[in-house]
Parts: structure tokens; sequence; C-alpha cells
């Protein structure tokens, strides 16, 4: 099963991918460091799932949620992010994120999270 | 300890960590403002003394009056946070805080302090949290001096190597925004390089 993870810092997606292989042992890992290039990816790879942070140079992950829901309107997108506002939390839900889950990614979070999606 | 000694791995490590800790801060001030604020990535810098004055020169007007806000915190790590805001945004968040339309002088600086005392003891104890340790906070104090005053003597002897940490907060409806420097002492930048290295043990475990 294919995941395109998202985040422009390299121990946040090390982490993530990490804890996803405690679940998903064959998980196939596409990373991308900023949202251009995952929008691109997403295109390329059609990804299962997608974990997006928001923060990031270049493109955000507000604007590549946007971009990929315009792609793939049935995108299992889930934003991993700091910013744990509750008004960020309502605008990717209504841009199509699946789910928002706070940072930093831990085993129950990443339990939860294959349970909704993909199990 | 040479610069060298700081990996761009470690840089990454603490850079990912403030980012956790600044959202948090970001979402307790959203509360305190009932507003939402837009997050900046932050800047992670290793430097000396004329490194940061060049740093603070680059982001914030020389001549301008800001309300600055200093906080020492100490322990396994020690440095000093620094918060800086313009007399417009000063004066937007008494209005808000205050909830009259023409603040006094004492209430702004209040204002400031709350703020300034939400922002560091999130920032700094969810940073600290995430490395496994803790830290002590001194008392803060608020000044309102111009641009090219933000540095003074204290921290020119109490610093040689410095990583500053920097990033922004914003709040665009209520028009309240300001800059956060966070500087590590020499000694500190020896035990985070410790604290980030296990982290990434645990990592690649």
């Amino acid at each position: 099963m294919k995941f395109l993870v998202v985040d422009d810092s390299k121990l946040a997606r090390l982490s993530l991918i990490k804890t996803l292989k405690e679940y998903e042992p064959t998980a196939e890992c596409i990373e991308a460091e900023n949202g251009a290039v995952a929008v691109e990816l997403f295109k390329a790879e059609s990804p299962r799932v997608v974990f997006l942070d928001l923060t990031m140079p270049v493109m955000d992950g507000y604007e590549a949620l946007k971009l990929m829901m315009q792609i793939d309107s049935n995108a299992q997108v889930v934003v991993v992010s700091a910013d744990i506002q509750t008004q960020a939390q309502v605008q990717v839900l209504a841009l199509g994120a699946k789910l928002m889950v706070p940072k930093p990614i831990n085993s129950d979070k990443m339990l939860g999270i294959l349970q909704q999606l993909v199990f | 300890m040479k610069i060298e000694e700081f990996s761009s791995d470690h840089l990454d490590v603490l850079k990912e960590l403030m980012n956790i800790a600044m959202g948090n801060a970001t979402a307790s001030i959203a509360d305190l403002l009932q507003a939402f604020g837009t997050m900046h990535i932050p800047h992670l810098t290793i430097t000396d003394m004329d490194g940061l004055k060049s740093q603070i020169n680059h982001t914030i007007s020389a001549d301008e009056k800001y309300y600055v806000t200093k906080q020492l915190f100490g322990g396994i790590i020690g440095g000093e946070f620094i918060f800086v805001m313009t007399d417009e945004s000063a004066a937007n968040l008494g209005h808000y805080l205050y909830d009259v339309s023409q603040p006094s002088d004492a209430d702004i600086m209040d204002a400031v302090i709350e703020l300034t005392n939400i922002l560091s003891s999130t920032i700094i104890s969810r940073l600290t949290e995430e490395l496994n340790t803790k830290v002590q906070f001194f008392a803060p104090s608020t000044q309102i001096i111009s641009g090219n005053h933000i540095i003074g003597q204290d921290e020119t002897l109490n610093y040689h190597k410095i990583i500053i940490v920097s990033t922004e907060m914003e709040f665009q409806s209520h028009k309240i925004s300001g800059y956060i420097f966070i500087l590590a002492r020499d000694e500190t930048i020896t035990r985070l390089r410790e604290l980030i290295d296990q982290k990434l043990e645990e990592l690649y475990a």
C-alpha cells in the first residue's frame, strides 16, 4: 500500500514513517518536503493515504490539500500539524481532509488513523 | 563547541520541536483573542552577537518604538525568551483584552506582559517537554524601547555563541503580531545537541 508523507521536517517524516510501519510493515512510503512536490507526487503516484503538514515553505498544506482534492475528490488526506487551533481544523476538514491529527504523531494516533481509513 | 558539531539533522529536529511548541502557543493565544493565528515557519541560526544584532536589525526597524519583554529561563538548558511588539500591536492588544477604545498605558503594558507570559511559558515548556527535560522561569521584564536598543549590555556579556530561534506571532483580524527570539547560551548548545542526539537515537532505533 502506498502512502505519501509530506512535511518540511525530515525528522517529522521519519518519525511518521516509523510509526506507520509498526502497523503496515510493507507500506511503500513516498516523501515530499513541501506542498508543490507533494501535489506532483500525488498526481504521479496516486497514494492510498496522504499525511500532510500545514506549515511548509514553497506551498503550504492548505493549498496542497485544495489541489489534491481538485485532482481526486475522494483523496484520503490526513492533516498532521502542530497548528492545533479549532479554526485550522474546521478549515482543513471543509477543504476535504478526512482527519486532522496534532503533532507529534505516536502509535495510538497512527492506529486510530489506520483504523478509520485503511483497516 | 564548533558550529559544525551541530548538524543539519540537529537543526531540523529543533525546528520541528519549535514548530510543535509554537502550535501550542498559537492555540492558547487564539483562545485568549478568540481569533485565528497564522503560523510561520521558525528560523534557526547559530551565530555570535554580531549575527544576532544583524538578524534583529533585519527584522525590526531601528528607530521605531517597541514593547520588548525579556524572560530568562534556566535548568539543563538555559537562555532568554524575547518578545517584540510594535506600539500599534500592543495598543490593539490592550484594546481587545480590556474591551476599551483607548486603553491606558498601564493596561497596554499589562496586556503585553500577560500575552508574553502565555507565549514564553507555553513555547519553552513544550519545547523542553519534547526534549525530556524541564526549565525554571525567571520574572519577565517589559520595556518600551527603540529597535536598536533591543540587544543590551546583558546579552552582549552573557552570550557568545548563540542559537537563535526566531518566528512570528500573527493574528491578522485583530492587527496583533509580534516577533519571538529565543537565545540559547553557549553551554546550552552542547546540552541541546546531547538531548537531540537522544531523540535521534530513539528515532533510528
